[in-house]
């Protein structure tokens, strides 16, 4: 209680500020008044008297000190008086000011913008209650990832207690929907989800109802082809305009018509960020019925729960796993042991983005960590330097009467108001780059006002603050100022220069790091840029399709009407295409070129019907390989003549002539696909095509491929390619759109891209990292260059009387350069000395994103030094110029 | 002669104050430093100035409280007076006080 009143006080004493000075003046002379009177009753003259009183009083200025400190808040009364002489300090040298709150910025900006990203992608939870119940089961097979197939899920699901409610997941980015009777569909963005989907993340509506067990039911129970649909809260703005009689709308997906039921909360995304579906619909009545059946396929992305009140992850994996096992027991093909349920933290929902994104997030954070310490040390070396400039100053200060303490405190807070700068304008760079850096690695939030990311900017400012506040304040100690007081500061001891040296070579060391981790980068983009890919990827316009015709799904074979029809509409198509202006080839296909689909199918040798290794599969129409710049080398191509009556003929590559053949002839020879109504009729080979790159750049071997004519395909077209004249892109992917629709309704484009498009986009991780390592390496070696010139500039200003000295005893002034430029030499060697081994490591860290370059790659090493060693010498070089002009009648007058 | 006057022991100097102020009522600082001048007899070492730190710490504290008032040469001066609770911290203080010279005493008599 006494401590409290005591304190409040010290503040309104504070508040008053010199209020209390007069009042404690007036009380002094009062005092003294009295006792100057008391003394003169006792007979001393008045002079003598006041005298006396003084001594009696005491020292009135000590007790005022004392009286002072006793009364109000003396740490903050301080702390604004050292604010106030940074202040001017900084308002005096702009230049100084700017460069290093420049600095910080750059540093605190991008750790913070860095952070925030990361955050968003791996840290924050689900915007649900209660995020950390929720966890995610990773089905595995001897300790690597197998699939939950849904009826063991099912069973899993009824039996199990460890967990409140769990459900399957299956995301649709592509579902092909009609808006009540809507004459044209569209895609939407969707989730087929258990009816548990909601209340297991404990979600709640924000208009009607969310789905339910009833509405994933099968559809015989639920009593016919209707279902339930819940639209995004986005979904329902963007579409519908808010109408709250959108609960009367239906949603038609293929034959089932689907009620819209409820609108999703505002603030919720759904089970992964990164991911915003604008519809949820019930998973079993959308599904098929053979999928949902099957033990041998699985369709759903993943499997959620929520822990049961009192349960723990490791509780609820050991009892999941019992059981799992004992529900495979009943298959006598497998052996229960080798499987078990993995339980992790699901309370950042689905890890698809972030298992594609750690590694290189992790990678881009530490490098920005790199940058803010670069930022930071040279923000330190400023200040060290322009701190031995000022021991002078100091060391007057401290003849004053000025304690060491009080001296450092001053300098610690210079540090910390330049690093208090920085991050006011770092965090405005943060809001700026955020969004952007975000949007390179996915489509969900990066949110800066999230208690992490303050805590991280908040550290980075404190680390800014201790590094180039702490650090030159500890240099002032009583040495340098008595030995700066008698050496009148012309000359400074050596240590102080070694700190700064120290720092400069290890900002050096930390730049070589991140300049040999671009380095690496860069030579494995142009190692992919050299790769020949087997076609001609220049002027290839891709279209993603699909036919969305009723009649047939998944696992159905398809009738032979049905598939003659299709035949002859795929040829229609083919042909119009081809009949573009602008087109030089074109073709339909199953699959395609880099369509980020791999699909393998057992190939069987009639000949041999036990020998059945799997190849990669597609089927084309005749001018394929012409649109796609492959070579046929020997035997034909799929031609015109190749129709689904004729006899059934395909082409294969080299990898599959040499896999499946040997050195025998390939031509004439035979394969049939292990697939429903495919088995007994095999194809024969009538050519053989150059191997070729299929769907990724880093594929070292090519795999054995097969095509096979389009108009004998079990499957449907899904990819488009034209080879069009130069420029004539965006023209003809409008017509060839056109085409397609005209053709058919059913033929829907979901995207539309070049096939260079599609191979940059498979170097997109590999040029995002080059890009940002490169970006924050020319930052880092743009900070060491400053960091170094304000040293080297320094040192040259210390020595001016030396160098003159040197110059009148007759040193050549090409002697004088040589030897400052050495000096910077010194210090990258040092730095380099240094920042080999680190950059070493670095690379090792980045060896998933390397492609045909070695982790320690002397070429890059060598180019990273080069490159390091050249900016110290233009850093050096002005320095240099100005030692060697140096007048020596002028230098030793100086004194 | 008197033996040579002594310093003001630690923490006693509150204890003095509060006591004069609960004796002769409110008081300006001169009037406290002459009163206990005069009741040590001189055998105190007093810097008068000393206790404008003593009275902000026993205001601060609420033991005692401030005026303004006017001094006898006509100008204005803080007149100090005790409070309720500076008189319960005095009597502790002082019963405290008794006990540990009680015991000193009979630790050197023995």
């Amino acid at each position: 209680m006494t401590a409290l009143r005591v304190l409040a006080m010290r503040v309104k004493a504070f508040v008053l500020g010199s209020r209390n000075d007069r009042d404690l003046d007036d009380d002094i002379r009062v005092h003294l008044d009295l006792l100057t009177q008391e003394y003169v009753r006792r007979g001393l003259s008045s002079e003598d008297a006041y005298a006396a009183a003084r001594r009696a009083f005491g020292g009135a200025e000590q007790m005022k000190e004392v009286y002072r400190d006793q009364r109000g808040l003396p740490l903050i009364d301080g702390l604004v008086q050292d604010l106030r002489y940074a202040g001017r300090m900084f308002r005096r040298d702009p230049g100084f000011t700017a460069v290093a709150v420049l600095s910080l910025a750059m540093g605190i900006g991008a750790s913070t913008a860095a952070f925030s990203v990361f955050n968003g992608v791996m840290l924050r939870p689900l915007p649900v209650p209660d995020a950390g119940r929720l966890v995610l089961l990773e089905p595995q097979r001897r300790g690597t990832q197998f699939i939950l197939f849904n009826p063991i899920f099912e069973e899993l699901r009824r039996r199990q207690r460890t967990l409140a409610g769990v459900f399957a997941d299956d995301d649709r980015p592509f579902l092909k929907v009609t808006v009540d009777d809507a004459a044209s569909s569209s895609y939407v963005r969707s989730s087929l989800v258990s009816g548990s989907y909601f209340s297991v993340l404990g979600v709640s509506p924000s208009l009607g109802r969310l789905l339910s067990e009833r509405d994933d039911q099968l559809p015989e129970t639920s009593g016919g082809e209707s279902c339930a649909a819940v639209i995004s809260h986005q979904f329902w703005v963007r579409r519908f305009q808010q109408n709250a009689d959108v609960l009367r709308r239906t949603l038609r997906v293929r034959d089932m018509l689907c009620a819209i039921v409820g609108v999703a909360p505002q603030g919720f995304i759904s089970h992964q960020g990164g991911y915003a579906p604008d519809v949820w619909l019930p998973l079993r009545p959308l599904t098929d019925r053979k999928l949902l059946e099957s033990r041998s396929m699985a369709f759903f992305g993943g499997v959620m729960g929520r822990l049961a009140p009192g349960v723990g992850m490791r509780q609820a994996e050991t009892e999941l796993t019992a059981l799992y096992q004992q529900i495979l027991a009943a298959d006598a093909e497998t052996r229960p042991a080798d499987f078990r349920i993995h339980v992790v933290s699901g309370a950042q929902g689905f890890d698809h983005v972030r298992r594609q994104f750690s590694t290189s997030l992790t990678i881009v954070l530490a490098a920005v960590g790199v940058v803010l310490l670069i930022a930071s040390a040279n923000v330190a070396t400023l200040l060290l330097g322009r701190g031995a400039a000022r021991l002078p100053e100091l060391a007057t200060r401290a003849a004053l009467g000025a304690g060491r303490l009080r001296l450092m405190r001053q300098l610690v807070t210079e540090g910390s108001l330049l690093a208090a700068l920085g991050a006011v304008l770092g965090l405005a760079l943060a809001w700026i780059a955020t969004p952007a850096l975000a949007s390179l690695v996915w489509t969900g939030d990066a949110v800066l006002a999230d208690p992490r990311v303050i805590a991280v900017a908040i550290g980075a400012t404190v680390l800014a603050a201790l590094v180039c506040g702490v650090l030159p304040a500890l240099r002032v100690s009583d040495a340098t100022l008595r030995a700066s007081m008698a050496h009148d500061g012309r000359t400074t001891t050596s240590h102080g220069q070694r700190l700064t040296r120290t720092l400069v070579a290890a900002q050096l060391a930390l730049s070589l790091v991140l300049v040999t981790a671009a380095g690496l980068l860069l030579r494995t983009l142009l190692h992919f840029s050299g790769i020949d890919p087997g076609f001609r990827p220049e002027h290839v316009v891709m279209l993603d399709v699909r036919d969305e015709k009723p009649g047939s799904s998944f696992g159905r074979v398809d009738t032979a009407e049905q598939k003659a029809a299709r035949a002859v509409l795929y040829r229609t198509v083919d042909e119009r295409l081809n009949a573009l202006p602008g087109v030089r080839a074109a073709s339909v296909s199953w699959l395609g070129l880099f369509s980020r689909q791999d699909l393998w199918l057992p190939l069987i040798d009639p000949d041999r019907p036990d020998s059945r290794p799997e190849g990669r599969v597609d089927y084309v129409s005749p001018r394929y390989f012409e649109t796609m710049g492959m070579q046929i080398l020997r035997g034909r191509g799929i031609t015109d003549r190749d129709r689904e009556g004729t006899e059934r003929v395909a082409v294969v590559n080299e990898a599959l002539a040499r896999a499946r053949f040997g050195g025998d002839e390939t031509l004439g020879r035979r394969l049939a696909i292990k697939y429903t109504g495919e088995q007994e009729r095999p194809f024969t080979i009538v050519g053989v095509v150059r191997d070729s790159k299929y769907n990724n750049l880093r594929e070292l071997r090519t795999e054995p491929m097969m095509w096979m004519p389009i108009a004998q395909a079990p499957f449907r077209m899904s990819s488009v390619a034209l080879r069009v004249e130069p420029h004539a892109e965006a023209a003809v992917a409008r017509q060839a759109e056109t085409v397609l629709k005209q053709t058919d309704g059913h033929l829907m484009v979901r995207e539309i891209t070049t096939l260079s498009a599609q191979l940059h986009r498979n170097t997109a991780r590999e040029r995002l990292l080059l890009g940002l390592s490169s970006g924050f390496g020319s930052l880092a070696v743009l900070l060491a260059g400053v960091g170094l010139y304000g040293t080297l500039a320094y040192a040259v200003r210390r020595r001016t009387r030396e160098i003159g000295i040197r110059l009148a005893f007759g040193a050549r002034r090409r002697a004088v350069l040589s030897m400052i430029l050495s000096d910077a030499l010194k210090l990258v060697a040092l730095g380099i000395g240094v920042g080999v081994p680190i950059a070493v490591a670095g690379g090792y860290s980045l060896r998933a994103f390397l492609f045909g370059v070695a982790p320690v790659d002397p070429a890059a090493l060598a180019a990273a030094c080069a490159v390091l060693a050249l900016a110290a010498l233009v850093a050096a070089y002005i320095p240099a110029r100005r030692a060697a002009a140096v007048d020596p009648v002028v230098a030793l007058r100086w004194e | 002669m008197n033996p040579p006057p002594s310093e003001v022991p630690y923490g006693t100097l509150d204890l003095m104050v509060l006591k004069t102020l609960q004796v002769m009522g409110a008081l300006h600082g001169y009037g406290i430093a002459r009163r206990i001048e005069q009741m040590a007899e001189g055998a105190l070492a007093l810097n008068q100035g000393t206790i404008y730190p003593a009275l902000l710490r026993l205001e601060q504290k609420g033991w005692i409280a401030s005026e303004w008032g006017t001094s006898e040469t006509n100008r204005r001066a803080r007149f100090y007076s005790i409070t309720r609770a500076g008189r319960k911290q005095l009597a502790a203080e002082a019963d405290t006080w008794a006990r540990t010279v009680a015991m000193v005493n009979r630790l050197l008599e023995e």
